[in-house]
């Protein structure tokens, strides 16, 4: 068997398939790069509005904490067959990359979210107390005191998580997106055994996820902040 | 543009729903104990087994935490049978997420582990306990006292990722969802529904896993 998938490999590795390969490989890196680029801007929204202070805002508080606490407790391939299926029910015409993207997006908002609360919360109340005395706006605070200050805190852990999302988006080829999985997937069916594709997009996500997660071990330890190392996501 | 929810025609098949949970459950908690056995012996090993050993945990640690599952599983589900080895598509999926849960709890634990004091080692040693006792009676204690939190953590996310089953035909509770929208095709209203499960599932499991931990390990973890 091993002698026959042998054979295989130069046969795997023409040029029309490692264009596919590689084509798929940016959609993968990319679905989950826009997630976390939407996340992280979506996300700051919802923690702002969850941390904000002010009485009238607190249907959008609510709103901010209970997105959070519910879609990070939804499996992504239940969240993307919602937006797949849901598309067609209600008659929009979105392709599957695009159905894909806004999961990826929603998901990530709730966990980027929770990132951002939990870097904005490590600047001491201290410092926001003397921008206050100084007589900051709030924003002038925001932007001048809180941020430089947390977003160290904040980037390496969502680093982490666009390195582990990279692994997750592997369930978008259950909507058919043409991501490294999909790729798999349509070389079997070409007839390339299962063991040789499917190993072969294994090394690849390796190759992917395995510098990056390097990267970003070395971000982390550059940026000083040790505390978020090696965990996942906190549910 | 104009769709009408209609829950009603869901409402009958909720005990249906309800079965495919505790499938849910059953290949979360059996991979996740596994994946604690697993991740223990290499924690150990990788701490204080030779050279060989070490880099032998390293190597897997970094293979199945870099490489997606569900990719995992397929290798498993439709690449091993090329070799003769054929599973049913339950035991391939828990197979799988055993394989990948021991990696993330290998790191984990060896974290607690590392934080075992080496006073608190001597302290078991002046009191002349066995290699097994001191585990036992100190080790162990502290450790799950420590990595509670994590765990716990691991653990939901693992009761996620049985959703992936579904892919392999396993009717667990994605599976089954999968099965209603196909014969009912009110899609929103089974994802919802499965969606609104899994948030109460994994609700109650926080709750439970924090009341366990205070309970058996007094550890000090937040219920809600």
């Amino acid at each position: 068997m091993l002698a026959f998938i042998a054979a295989e490999i130069p046969r795997l590795f023409t040029i029309y398939n490692v264009i596919l390969l590689a084509k798929a490989a940016v959609t993968t890196l990319s679905l989950s790069a826009v997630g976390c680029v939407v996340g992280l801007l979506c996300g700051t929204l919802l923690t702002l509005a969850r941390m904000s202070r002010r009485r009238s805002l607190w249907p959008l508080k609510a709103l901010a904490f209970l997105y959070i606490e519910i879609m990070r407790r939804i499996p992504f391939l239940v969240t993307l067959m919602t937006f797949y299926f849901g598309a067609q029910v209600l008659g929009f015409n979105f392709s599957p990359l695009e159905i894909a993207f806004v999961s990826t997006s929603v998901i990530s908002t709730a966990f980027v979210a929770e990132i951002v609360r939990t870097g904005l919360q490590a600047v001491k109340a201290s410092q926001i107390e003397a921008a206050e005395v100084m007589n900051f706006s709030v924003w002038q605070s925001f932007w001048l005191v809180r941020l430089p200050q947390a977003w160290p805190i904040i980037l390496p852990p969502v680093f982490g998580y666009f390195v582990l999302f990279i692994k997750d988006t592997a369930l978008a080829s259950q909507a058919g997106v043409l991501e490294l999985t999909q790729a798999a997937k349509i070389l079997n069916t070409k007839g390339f055994s299962a063991s040789l594709v499917y190993a072969t997009v294994l090394l690849l996500y390796f190759v992917i996820s395995y510098p990056l997660a390097r990267l970003g071990g070395h971000l982390e330890k550059r940026l000083g902040t040790a505390r978020h190392s090696r965990s996942r996501r906190t549910v | 543009m104009h769709y009408v929810l209609h829950y009603g025609q869901i409402t009958p098949y909720i005990p249906y729903l309800l079965g495919g949970v505790l499938i849910s459950l059953a290949l979360s908690i059996l991979s996740f104990a596994g994946g604690m056995v697993l991740g223990l012996v290499f924690a150990i090993l990788r701490n204080e087994g030779g050279a060989a050993a070490s880099r032998f945990v390293r190597g897997y640690v970094a293979f199945f935490t870099n490489t997606p599952q569900l990719v995992q599983i397929y290798v498993i589900y439709f690449g091993l049978p090329d070799f003769g080895i054929l599973f049913t598509p339950f035991m391939a999926v828990l197979i799988g997420m055993t394989l990948n849960a021991a990696g993330y709890l290998t790191e984990i634990l060896r974290a607690g582990l590392a934080s075992v004091h080496a006073q608190e080692l001597d302290a078991a040693e002046t009191l002349n306990m066995s290699r097994l006792q001191t585990l036992r009676h100190v080790i162990l204690p502290h450790l799950f006292r420590v990595t509670m939190p994590a765990l716990t953590n691991q653990y939901i996310l693992m009761m996620l990722g049985t959703s992936m089953a579904a892919i392999f035909g396993v009717e667990e509770l994605t599976g089954r969802a999968f099965n209603i929208n196909s014969t009912t095709f009110r899609s929103i209203e089974v994802f919802t529904t499965v969606a609104a499960i899994y948030v109460v599932v994994t609700f109650l499991a926080t709750i439970l896993l924090a009341l366990f931990s205070r309970w058996a390990f007094r550890a000090r973890v937040p219920v809600i």
